[in-house]
């Protein structure tokens, strides 16, 4: 009798409902998905401290330079242990004083005297926009052409697929750099250099799934009702391959942000601003002079956000469509 | 199977044709000249005209009749002066008012055009201007190949403007003469208001519509020529010929010690698939592909180079400076390998014969070794020959921190001095490559796995 009522129960669940029940047993995403929601936390508090400045007109102060505190690393014992008028300062005191410091700067300084954890969120702002932006450019060019492809066929197809497999034949990294390069340094250059480029694994697992899809008999009942062309492909088909694009949205938001590290080293992305990249760049010359706290920022906050997008990806995906599941039973 | 190979061929075709496209869109339309470029803005138009004859740069783009030429060389519309017509006499500049858009006035009687030199002979020209002229007005250009004086009774040419009060546009086909004499062209405005140009522009016929800068760039990739790189003054034939050995050297070792070591692992998870080592070496491999590859390269170059003084920190002279650029290059791709061929022998375990075998008794590691591992080879040899393109462009960020002078260290040195025409090449070498993998991939495909069809 119970198992009726949860066999019923289970027909009647939508197949986000199910994913969302399968994802929450899931311990590791779960853990993931929190680790998600506070960098989202940091990057949208990292705009409004932006944007407050911006609308003042003052300079922020992850800018703001001060020569008298270069290079504080994150410890209590930052003060020299000296000896003033005679008397040794104490312990406490010294504690004391290292609390007040490590609670004005939780992770040191850099060698400007700009504080790290302020430069670290507002690098969380500049990834976060990143992999936004240049969603928002692939998502849209790799459904549509996608679905175009693999609805239409034919022609359309062919012409689809010359242009996904011309622009996978070119080496990837080079072509970001050149686009970038070409449009000019700065973020536009990031954004479109990765956007225009992310797009053709996209394009290539939608039109294979709307192929798939479009054999169904739904859609063949959709035809019989005389249903658009545009009806069919956006309000049929596409609903049930969205999923893919959901997993790849996971997948392709880490991947835009290590590019934008990697083009803000370079010198081609962020200008001015505290990226990652740029930190990491700034960093590498003073890790040979033992001042190890910056990087280790930059490089753990990099590596928290591309694991937890990583490891929750993985888990949509088992989440979502049960037959692609790695180890099915 | 020979008709099958033609027609992948066949297949192929389009896509060089494309990324040649894609490539040569995105650096000559949108760059600015090259020439004004490289040798900078204190040299005579006509070296600037030559430059670009030499390298094609004076054709039109991609499809079309005509292209601009330096002999009238002026900003096309006289926005912010007179251009070439600030020395000749008479002609007033009348800044933007209102509605009325900048221009110039031209008085009457006769006015040589200013040229900055005369054009190629026997080569079609033509004027097109953007003029106004008061219905009463008589306006024309007058221009005679052969003599510096133009004699009223053998002019060679006369091309009447017609009078408009509203701003028109005419185009004024001529031909230059036969010798590459002067070309006398002068302006005559002969009564009543005078002449209004709002912009002027002399254009140059080609030969044929297709005679364009991107049959040029085709023709000379042909023929072998990769062109020449300006920055290390160099052909980038022989750049890429001296880069490519220290690439290999690099990339040949780590995909092969990656590839060995990530099957070895993605074995070990299959054997015990579902239990706490497979999820941790899951996880583990998660967790390497999240490092940022410049993450890998800085900290370790620091820690194992600088710190504890392992290997040499930067340098090309022997084997030893290369052994943890291509360590890290192992560590930085393992994550992705691991994964990837992990997902490859599972898929492989769900078939039916490895349940048949495990039916029949056979045991674990015998299905594993024997029948699993030799059938995802196939998958494992399709990864493989796509991979092998890639190698050639070498790893950009090993060499550049490790100072191998290969091709990504020449790609990167290329970008940051902004030399176009050497990344245009590594770029279309890599395509080339990787498309001809493909097809080769493809058609092994076809000869050992008799379930391909080869329609």
């Amino acid at each position: 009798m119970t198992t009726q009522m949860d066999n019923m129960e289970q027909s009647a669940r939508t197949l986000w409902s199910d994913a969302w029940r399968r994802l929450r047993r899931n311990r590791l995403a779960m853990i993931c998905l929190w680790v998600v929601i506070f960098y989202t936390a940091l990057a949208a508090y990292g705009e409004v401290v932006y944007r407050w400045h911006q609308w003042k007109d003052i300079t922020p102060s992850y800018q703001q330079t001060d020569l008298d505190k270069q290079y504080l690393p994150p410890s209590l014992f930052r003060q020299p242990f000296t000896v003033e008028s005679g008397a040794e300062v104490g312990v406490m005191e010294r504690m004391s004083s290292g609390l007040r410091e490590l609670a004005r700067h939780p992770l040191g300084t850099d060698g400007l005297g700009r504080d790290v954890m302020q430069r670290l969120i507002q690098g969380t702002r500049i990834a976060y926009m990143v992999g936004i932006v240049v969603s928002l450019i692939a998502i849209p060019i790799g459904v549509v052409l996608g679905c175009l492809a693999g609805y239409f066929r034919g022609r359309v197809d062919d012409v689809i697929v010359w242009l996904y497999s011309t622009f996978a034949a070119i080496p990837g990294l080079l072509f970001i750099l050149a686009i970038a390069m070409v449009v000019g340094r700065g973020l536009l250059g990031v954004y479109l250099g990765i956007g225009l480029t992310i797009w053709v694994g996209l394009c290539r697992l939608i039109r294979g799934e709307v192929i798939k899809h479009s054999e169904r008999p739904y859609v063949a009942a959709a035809h019989a009702l005389g249903l658009s062309h545009a009806r069919i492909i956006f309000r049929h088909i596409l609903p049930n391959v969205f999923h893919v694009v959901i997993v790849t949205f996971t997948l392709m938001f880490p991947a835009a942000i290590g590019t934008e590290v990697f083009l803000s080293f370079l010198g081609i992305g962020a200008q001015g601003e505290p990226s990652w990249g740029i930190m990491i760049s700034n960093a590498r010359l003073r890790l040979w002079h033992g001042v190890w706290w910056e990087m280790a920022a930059a490089t753990t906050a990099l590596f928290f956000i591309v694991l937890a997008f990583n490891l929750l990806g993985d888990a949509l995906r088992d989440a979502l469509d049960p037959r692609l599941r790695t180890g099915r039973q | 199977m020979g008709r099958y190979i033609i027609r992948r061929i066949g297949q192929m075709i389009p896509i060089v044709f494309g990324v040649m496209l894609i490539t040569f869109i995105l650096f000559n339309m949108v760059g600015g000249s090259p020439a004004l470029a490289i040798l900078g803005r204190h040299v005579s138009p006509q070296a600037l005209e030559e430059f670009d004859e030499v390298r094609g740069f004076n054709k039109p783009l991609i499809f079309g009749w005509w292209s601009g030429t330096r002999a009238y060389d002026a900003e096309t519309d006289f926005e912010r002066h007179a251009g070439p017509w600030r020395a000749v006499e008479d002609v007033e500049h009348q800044e933007a008012e209102d509605r009325e858009p900048a221009h110039i006035r031209v008085p009457e009687g006769e006015h040589a055009i200013p040229l900055e030199f005369s054009p190629r002979a026997e080569t079609g020209f033509r004027w097109v201007i953007e003029y106004r002229l008061a219905p009463d007005g008589s306006a024309a250009l007058l221009y005679d190949a052969e003599s510096d004086e133009i004699d009223d009774e053998r002019v060679e040419q006369r091309e009447e403007l017609a009078p408009s009060a509203r701003w028109t546009r005419a185009r004024i086909p001529f031909e230059s003469g036969e010798t590459p004499g002067e070309l006398n062209m002068r302006l005559v405005v002969e009564e009543g208001a005078p002449l209004e140009i709002r912009a002027m522009e002399m254009q140059r016929r080609a030969n044929h519509p297709l005679d364009s800068q991107f049959t040029f760039y085709i023709f000379q990739t042909f023929k072998g020529d990769l062109g020449y790189s300006e920055s290390a003054n160099q052909p980038i034939a022989r750049m890429i010929r001296e880069g490519i050995g220290p690439s290999l050297m690099l990339t040949v070792p780590i995909f092969l010690i990656g590839l060995i070591v990530s099957i070895s692992v993605a074995l070990l998870c299959a054997f015990y698939r579902n239990t706490w080592i497979d999820r941790m070496l899951v996880v583990i491999a998660v967790a390497l592909m999240s490092i940022n590859y410049l993450v890998w390269i800085v900290v370790g170059q620091y820690l194992a180079a600088y710190r504890w003084g392992w290997f040499p920190v930067w340098g090309f002279e022997s084997w030893i400076y290369l052994i943890l650029p291509i360590s890290i290059g192992v560590l930085s791709g393992l994550g992705i390998d691991v994964r990837f061929y992990r997902t490859v022998m599972l898929d492989e375990m769900y078939k039916e014969y490895v349940r048949t075998a495990f039916a029949k008794g056979v045991g674990k590691r015998t299905v594993l070794f024997k029948h699993v591992l030799k059938n995802a080879m196939i998958t494992v040899a399709t990864n493989v020959v796509i991979a092998i393109p890639f190698l050639y462009t070498g790893s950009l960020l090993l060499e550049s921190f490790f100072g191998i002078p290969g091709l990504g260290y020449m790609a990167i040195n290329a970008i940051m001095s902004s030399d176009v025409d050497v990344i245009r090449a590594i770029v279309l070498i890599g395509a080339i490559l990787f498309v001809v993998a493909n097809l080769l991939t493809d058609i092994c495909y076809a000869l050992v796995d008799p379930r391909v069809q080869l329609k």
